[in-house]
């Protein structure tokens, strides 16, 4: 009976330690919104090898803010695990404001997953808007069908404090 | 009513002192972001493009060291990101040098708060929330009560029968016209 109670509290003791461990790693330097819940992170890459499986679920994803909306705040894109990937977190205007000094930051980002497809009319539009961007000619009919694209509708987020 | 203009001259008097402070950042604010389609209300932005010896395109471990080396000796950087298979960001405090690692283009974008525009503007759009809700509401709440003191402070021909009351006509007039027109016409 001691031996088990020994073994439970070594048991109690290594849990009180690791989550000891867990909160130092995601110590808050901000906090946007209701901030985060989860605790398991989902690796980006999962998600866009598979979007169908994850639309509509409330995830956590974790990686560097790597662009902003200049506007108004209202989007930040995170970094994926694998290069050259990112996913757009979005929010209402006003609701949480991220400002550019996030950017290059390592962000933990709450919220649900979606998929999302555009209308060919829409699609053309933005299409358009981006060649107009970028200083390219563009052919409405070249684009065939409509676009789709994944974001997370954000509830929260928080900016992890830099390690020193 | 003599008692009745007089509470609300009283009123209209202390509260408009104390609204002074609170009007000019909300105006002043009002007009900077209303023109958020013109300017960035809140950041200085500036680009500079320079020319590097192109890194190619190998890892990204690799490509590293040599990229900031040729960007800026020492540079500390806050993080980076392979964008593209040809584009390499580097983050770094108030800014991001865009690297185009075939070409060598090097675009260095920087960003500074605008000196109270930032801070007006933070204020302004409730940014921060919390306490500032309170005194955001209890201005909105002040702002009503001088409007409707306002109204009863003249009497006569200067007043609500007279120019003072056409001018409040205007006044409700012109956003009811602006309404009607832009939405339901």
């Amino acid at each position: 009976m001691r031996w088990l109670m020994l073994v439970a509290l070594l048991f109690v003791l290594v849990g009180c330690g690791s989550d000891k461990a867990e909160e130092t790693t995601v110590e808050a330097a901000k906090t946007f919104g209701d901030g985060i819940t989860l605790t398991e992170v989902t690796p980006i890459s999962e998600m866009f090898a598979d979007p169908e499986k994850f639309d509509g679920q409330t995830v956590l994803v974790e990686g560097a803010a790597v662009a902003v909306c200049e506007h108004r705040g209202c989007w930040f894109s995170i970094a994926s695990d694998v290069e050259g990937e990112s996913l757009r977190f979005k929010v209402e205007d006003g609701v949480m404001v991220f400002t550019p000094d996030i950017v290059g930051g390592i962000m933990r980002a709450e919220g649900i997953f979606t998929v999302n497809t555009l209308d060919l009319e829409t699609t053309r539009k933005i299409c358009a808007h981006n060649a107009e961007e970028a200083g390219e000619e563009f052919d409405p009919e070249s684009v065939t069908e409509g676009m789709t694209y994944n974001q997370i509708s954000g509830s929260g987020a928080i900016l992890l404090k830099a390690v020193e | 009513m003599k008692k009745f203009r007089k509470v609300c001259r009283w009123l209209h008097q202390h509260l408009g002192f104390l609204a002074v402070g609170l009007t000019l950042v909300y105006g002043i604010s009002g007009i900077a972001v209303n023109h958020a389609h013109h300017w960035d209300a809140n950041y200085q932005r500036g680009v500079e493009v320079f020319m590097i010896e192109p890194a190619g395109t190998g890892p990204t471990l690799d490509l590293l060291p040599v990229v900031i080396d040729r960007v800026k000796p020492a540079l500390e950087i806050k993080n980076s990101w392979r964008m593209e298979v040809d584009i390499l960001q580097l983050f770094v405090e108030g800014g991001q040098y865009d690297i185009n690692l075939l070409t060598g283009e090097v675009v260095y974008r920087t960003f500074k708060e605008r000196t109270m525009f930032y801070d007006m503007n933070f204020m302004h759009l409730n940014t921060g929330k919390s306490v500032w809700t309170g005194i955001a509401d209890a201005f909105a709440g002040i702002l009503i009560i001088l409007a409707l003191t306002g109204i009863f402070l003249v009497r006569g021909s200067k007043g609500l029968k007279g120019r003072g009351g056409i001018l409040m006509g205007l006044g409700f007039f012109l956003p009811l016209i602006y309404i009607v027109v832009e939405r339901y016409l």
